[in-house]
């Protein structure tokens, strides 16, 4: 059969071709099979999951912990996953085009590698068995990298977790926010 | 006269069906709704093609949850492929006309100008759009600007502006009736806003054309140098996965509206009509730089209308790229998207939110030495948006923060807060200097675009552009596209309004026999 090498060289040149969401740091996520051995499943998902493995979404999880305020000095708000903040984004990630979910997964396993975790902030740990100092140091490293495909990982992961969350009802009072207004009344017959 | 038409949504749809008419047209947004009405209004028979789903306004329910979702493409995902720009495009029956901010303007004199001396249109003057504008603002009630739609958040731009000398203009707003609820963006429950869903749509369904929704062109199909058939997926709604197949035969021609980025795409995900190699090249977002500037009164900034203020003073910068400021509303989804941080930083923003304040800076791409972004599909068929943040649209954006700083300053803002990723808070002239030393490029700032123009520009050269000045594809006689993507550069205003327009044009000649 033809080498497996050889497909890793398609699938190099086919994502080099491509943006993140798809993009080159992707590939990286498709070079770390044994990534998820040892990731630490927190909280069941509450439904099926459509998209994530068990493992991806335990990723998911814990990175949404981190960017939402939930696990924060204000025990007001909400945690991520009382929100069911990961199984939200299971749900609509499950609905776009194919290899974006591809991509999403591809990149929740470089999250979850110590290896990249090394590189980046220092961190030797599975992003699901990091303490949250250093799971904060490794979103924080992303964020600021100088390598804009660090920074697009870390964008795509933050924008699904806040999106989730602050869309949510429950937050909206923490936020100042009293919702939305009564509509009025349209007259009878109105189309 | 027909006997009405109807819209036909994808549930009703069996696979493998086909119709056969005069024209179709792909996408209900403002071109491509006032195409349909144009044409059938003239004794064609029209079907309407349309990749959202099919809400009115019983359905707008002003939760950021279910209308970003529901009424954006991509569910609200789409962004430039390196996610620097979150890209904010309607998608559902009416287009972007659902979730827009109603604001309408006429197409710049010096925009138009811009086209005839360096890109080759012809015919196309502020006297020939004339009626077209008219006609557009009459259907759509477009009303002058209103003072009673100022609301704090526009007010604070206004103020500041006018403190400035930087003469701060009413937007026109195309609303009827309106309540001033300041939920434009997530589809108006009171169909307030003049959508192209109640306009032209409506007027094309009375016309006897049907439109049919869940349905995304997938092809366009040729035939010796003519456009015969759109072959189109017909998705379940709940997956967003095709379910079936659906195809589109036209007698007489078709006519594309799926809006830009989308329009170029299907050209090259069908290869037809791309041999010039200009489809999907030169697109412009109007890349857009956002402030949030802090009172210790609150704004309110997610209640009334959400544009009704404009700043063009900077709009022509001579040899730089100019900009406009206007504002964005500030619900929590997404302000909290915009807000950089996260965890308690983060936090410590979005809990300020009512007193926030959020001016925006729309830069005008395309009028300089800057080539926009460039659309690509892949094999799968996916979508990729290109967009290079040239040094002159950077050097406009730092410019740009340092004006909306002054000017929240001016109006009386505590403090002004940038959306770097390292944010800064500016409290006074001293700290402006700040601005140009931060460093600004992709993901290191905040950035989104709410308008997308360019792709399959127009002009009367085939080597440099893919349609003629009134819409005619080069290559495919019978081809016409008739939305943003068509623009040359962007338009330095508000986009619709021109759109529909154009369209109107447009569809007019398309609907002359011969």
């Amino acid at each position: 059969m033809p080498g497996s090498d050889d497909r890793a060289g398609f699938d190099r040149r086919r994502f080099l071709k491509r943006g993140l969401f798809g993009g080159t740091l992707l590939v990286l996520g498709g070079a770390l099979p044994f990534v998820f051995r040892t990731t630490r499943r927190g909280s069941r998902p509450r439904r099926p999951l459509r998209l994530l493995s068990p493992d991806e979404y335990a990723v998911f999880a814990a990175v949404a912990a981190r960017i939402v305020p939930g696990d924060g000095a204000d025990a007001r708000w909400p945690r991520a996953e009382a929100l069911d903040c990961a199984g939200k984004v299971d749900a609509l990630m499950a609905t776009t085009h194919p290899d974006v979910g591809h991509d999403f997964r591809r990149l929740l396993r470089l999250v979850e590698s110590g290896f990249l975790g090394t590189f980046t902030a220092g961190s030797p740990r599975p992003f699901t068995r990091a303490t949250a100092a250093e799971q904060d140091a490794r979103l924080g490293a992303w964020r600021r990298s100088r390598l804009a495909i660090l920074r697009s990982g870390y964008q795509a992961l933050k924008r699904l977790a806040d999106a989730a969350y602050y869309s949510s009802p429950e937050i909206y009072a923490l936020c100042g926010y009293p919702g939305p207004p009564v509509v009025p009344e349209l007259p009878a017959g109105t189309p | 006269m027909s006997a009405a038409g109807r819209i036909v949504t994808g549930a009703e749809i069996p696979d493998l069906s086909s119709v056969e008419v005069d024209f179709v047209v792909v996408g209900s947004g403002a071109g491509g709704s006032t195409a349909a009405a144009v044409l059938a209004a003239a004794g064609a028979r029209v079907v309407v093609l349309e990749e959202g789903g099919h809400y009115t306004r019983r359905d707008f329910n002003m939760q950021e949850s279910w209308a970003y979702p529901a009424l954006y493409q991509e569910h609200g995902n789409r962004a430039t492929d390196d996610l620097a720009i979150l890209i904010l495009q309607g998608r559902s029956v009416g287009g972007g006309t659902t979730v827009n901010w109603t604001s309408s303007f006429r197409t710049p004199e010096r925009t138009l100008a811009l086209w005839a001396a360096r890109h080759g249109v012809r015919g196309l003057d502020a006297a020939t759009l004339a009626p077209h504008f008219a006609a557009a603002e009459q259907r759509l009630d477009v009303g002058v600007g209103d003072p009673d739609d100022v609301n704090n958040n526009n007010r604070k731009l206004q103020e500041g502006a006018a403190k400035l000398g930087w003469r701060p203009e009413l937007i026109h707003r195309s609303v009827k009736g309106c309540a001033r609820l300041g939920y434009c963006g997530m589809g108006c429950p009171l169909d307030a806003k003049r959508t192209s869903r109640t306009t032209y749509l409506a007027d094309a369904i009375a016309a006897g054309a049907d439109v049919y929704s869940d349905c995304r062109a997938k092809l366009v199909e040729t035939d010796r140098g003519r456009a015969r058939a759109v072959v189109a997926d017909v998705l379940d709604r709940a997956s967003d996965r095709p379910r079936g197949r659906f195809v589109a035969y036209a007698r007489r021609g078709i006519v594309l509206a799926g809006g830009a980025i989308n329009t170029p795409a299907l050209l090259l995900r069908s290869k037809a009509g791309t041999d010039s190699g200009q489809v999907g090249r030169r697109t412009f977002l109007h890349p857009t730089v956002p402030i949030v500037a802090f009172y210790d009164q609150p704004i309110e900034a997610f209640y009334g209308p959400p544009q009704s203020v404009s700043v063009h003073h900077f709009a022509d910068r001579g040899e730089r790229v100019g900009y406009f400021l206007e504002t964005a509303p500030v619900h929590p989804m997404l302000a909290a998207l915009a807000f950089p941080g996260f965890g308690d930083t983060h936090r410590k923003i979005v809990e300020r939110l009512a007193f926030a304040q959020s001016t925006i800076a729309l830069l005008i791409d395309g009028h300089h030495d800057d080539e926009g972004g460039v659309v690509e599909v892949n094999g799968d068929g996916r979508i990729k948006l290109g967009y290079p943040l040239h040094a002159s649209l950077r050097e406009a954006a730092v410019a740009a923060i340092a004006d909306m700083a002054r000017l929240q300053l001016a109006a009386g803002a505590r403090e002004v807060m940038t959306l770097h990723e390292t944010p800064l808070v500016i409290r006074s002239e001293a700290d402006l200097g700040a601005i140009a030393a931060a460093p600004f490029g992709p993901n290191l700032h905040t950035m989104f675009s709410a308008h997308q123009m360019g792709g399959a520009a127009m002009g009367e050269d085939p080597a440099r552009s893919v349609v003629d000045s009134r819409g005619r594809h080069h290559q495919l006689e019978n081809l016409w596209i008739a939305d943003g993507s068509v623009f040359p550069t962007s338009l330095g205003v508000n986009p619709q309004l021109s759109i529909y327009a154009l369209a109107r044009l447009f569809a007019t000649e398309i609907a002359k026999p011969g």
